[in-house]
């Protein structure tokens, strides 16, 4: 296997210069190798083979950086494991960083040292994506989405459709022709944005989104032109790509002088845009960014939508997404919201910011090459299900829902997979 | 004076110059800065990043793991003592019998604690895997400085292979995995700064 053009490794380590702090610097050069990382990692404890140890991941990265970015690698570079970047790395990497690596973040919270592993292992994919070798399925996510404005590439027609499709509905609903799912509308209180799975796949999450607005009797609209929250090249690593993305939801904002951009349920979406989006475009918003799960929780608290518990009489369970609980903060939240809508609820063992990976985040539910990896890490979470008893899975990520929708038909869980406002909405006492 | 203490203070000289390069770089490389608006608090996440994220009820690294973890401890105990005995030697200042043989004792389970850590990680196949030579070279230097350092205690004949460990050791770390001891300090730090400003860490009770 030979070593990469000159040109192509300089694109590589270039990841490694222009720091802006010591992040990279201080978690890069800190790993001892005591391998106790190893039963954090969901593809560890499915496939116990020493590749799918989180330190294996980084020592990839690692290695990289010894080789081309340190003295003692340049000169003995095997003394310290400082790896070429040549067809061999390059193929371990792309399997370990890309198909063997949700950026759960799961290991960093118990590495003994405390090495921000979800963020070498990014560094790793940038690295990749810097040379051309980013998985192409997960690309193709990124070209839809830059190409079209949305990664499922709905036409504006089929987009408008669907919500004036929704809108009746919500009328015949709540009984009310001047119910609205408004669409473009300036100077509203919110710009809500969606999933693209919504309108595709699961409108009635945006009927029931809808509702709760309705009920709250919120000032809100929907763009057509940006409501898209996801950001696959925040996976992929390509900042350049990743700039145009934020920064199209960020100028939506100012065109609509929208006061609060809400995000839909999505976990990487809103780490994407709420806490990496600001550094990507370097500049802060001048806005505020809060995800639905905190706002209904606040609707709640401020009494401004009631629900009524006895409406869902089966056993609820809360999958916890990583990117929204570990990156994100958001952890009770959702479950004060529980407790206001449904009578049941049981936690899986362990949540909150302990919780398992569904084996669906980091881009894997677009890479269809690690499907088998990704039902085969996702069993942990069936069985935390299969423990709790649940009927239904409340999960604020769409992406997640699907991976549990997956493993629903794939371990016969016989379970119902929710968002959260879907359960609201469902709670919803309409005056 | 001996050559050999002059070798281990020109070897302790060098070590520290390039530590001290290796901490201006990531002192200078700039604090953390982050365009996102905070939700948490930053101070008391550092200090949970140093205190509670590593308590052995927490940690799965630690409380999965309990006797590596406690040799780990031993070990890192140990090697902070036989530094501190080193000091004395260097100044000369001798250390009296009682608390010769209480050191010596403890030195003796740290070293153990060491070989159990390299032969774990000879073998056992995940760490095989995970390993260089670094890593063995850095398990064995430390352990052998605190063998030496015991021997020192009752026999000054073991001073001259003692100070060549010590001059090998202090010209090694800043070369392989040992520089750890600088940027440990660092990488908690990030990581406390990370979750405290996305209110992850310090963790809510609920
Ligand atoms: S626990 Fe941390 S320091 Fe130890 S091997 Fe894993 S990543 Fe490296
Ligand atoms: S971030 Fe998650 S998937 Fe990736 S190595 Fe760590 S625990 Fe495993």
């Amino acid at each position: 296997m030979g070593e990469l053009s000159k040109d192509k490794i300089e694109k590589g380590i270039e990841v490694f210069k222009n720091q802006k702090d010591s992040k990279l610097r201080a978690h890069i050069n800190s790993c001892v190798h005591c391998g106790l990382c190893a039963e954090s990692c969901t593809y560890y404890l499915a496939m116990p083979d020493a590749k799918f140890v989180p330190a294996y991941k980084v020592d990839l990265v690692a290695s990289v950086y010894r080789r081309y970015c340190t003295l003692t690698g340049k000169v003995f570079p095997g003394l310290v494991g400082a790896r070429k970047l040549d067809d061999a790395t390059i193929e371990e990497m792309v399997d370990l960083l890309f198909g063997a690596c949700t950026m759960c973040g799961r290991c960093s919270t118990h590495c003994s040292i405390g090495l921000d592993i979800s963020f070498l292992v990014r560094t790793g994919r940038k690295m990749l994506t810097n040379m051309g070798y980013e998985p192409a399925a997960l690309q193709t996510s990124v070209n839809t989405a830059l190409e079209t404005g949305n990664n499922m590439g709905i036409s504006d027609t089929d987009f408008i459709e669907t919500i004036e499709w929704l809108q009746e509905d919500l009328q015949m609903e709540v009984n009310d022709d001047q119910a609205k799912i408004p669409l473009n509308e300036k100077g509203k209180e919110i710009l809500y944005t969606l999933n693209p799975r919504e309108p595709k796949f699961f409108p009635l999450s945006i009927s029931a989104m809808a509702k709760i607005f309705y009920a709250a009797n919120e000032s809100w609209t929907i763009s057509t032109k940006m409501y898209d929250i996801t950001n696959y090249a925040y996976y992929t690593g390509n900042q350049d790509e990743s700039k145009i993305i934020v920064k199209r939801l960020y100028d939506e904002m100012e065109n609509l002088e929208a006061k609060k951009c809400v995000l839909a349920e999505c976990g990487h979406g809103s780490r994407a845009f709420r806490w990496e989006g600001p550094n990507v475009i370097e500049k802060a918003y001048p806005f505020e960014v809060l995800t639905s799960v905190e706002l209904i929780a606040q609707y709640i608290r401020d009494g401004r939508i009631k629900l009524d518990p006895e409406k869902i009489q089966e056993l609820v369970t809360i999958h916890d997404p990583c990117n929204l609980v570990r990156s994100g903060g958001i952890v009770q939240e959702q479950r004060f919201i529980m407790e206001n809508a449904v009578k049941n609820f049981t936690e899986m063992t362990p949540h909150g910011i302990e919780n398992y990976c569904c084996g669906g985040g980091g881009g894997q539910l677009a890479m269809s090459e690690y499907n088998e990896r990704r039902m085969k890490i996702g069993k942990l979470k069936a069985d935390q299900i299969i423990k709790t008893g649940a009927k239904i899975v409340a999960s604020p990520c769409h992406n997640c829902i699907d991976q549990l929708a997956h493993l629903n038909s794939t371990y016969k869980l016989g379970i119902q997979a929710k968002t959260i406002a879907e359960i609201v909405a469902d709670a919803l006492v309409l005056e | 004076m001996t050559w050999y203490y002059w070798l281990a203070a020109a070897s302790l000289l060098i070590n520290v110059v390039i530590l001290l390069i290796h901490i201006f770089r990531l002192t200078t490389s700039g604090k953390p800065t982050d365009f996102s608006k905070q939700r948490g608090k930053l101070t008391p996440a550092i200090a949970f990043a140093f205190s509670g994220a590593m308590s052995p009820t927490r940690k799965e690294s630690a409380f999965l793991h309990l006797p590596t973890y406690i040799a780990g401890i031993f070990y890192h105990l140990g090697t902070f003592t036989a530094i501190f005995l080193f000091f004395f030697n260097l100044a000369q200042i001798s250390v009296n019998e009682s608390f010769s043989r209480f050191i010596a004792g403890f030195l003796m389970i740290s070293a153990v604690s060491g070989i159990g850590i390299i032969l774990k990680r000879l073998f056992v196949n995940r760490l095989r895997a995970l390993s260089n030579p670094d890593d063995y070279i850095s398990n064995i230097l430390v352990t052998l400085f605190q063998i030496f350092s015991v021997f020192i205690l009752f026999d000054d004949a073991w001073f001259s292979a003692y100070y060549i460990v010590v001059s090998l050791l202090l010209l090694y770390i800043p070369v392989g995995k040992l520089k750890h001891a600088v940027y440990f300090f660092a990488a908690r730090y990030h990581l406390g700064y990370f979750y405290g400003w996305r209110d992850v860490w310090p963790p809510k009770k609920f």
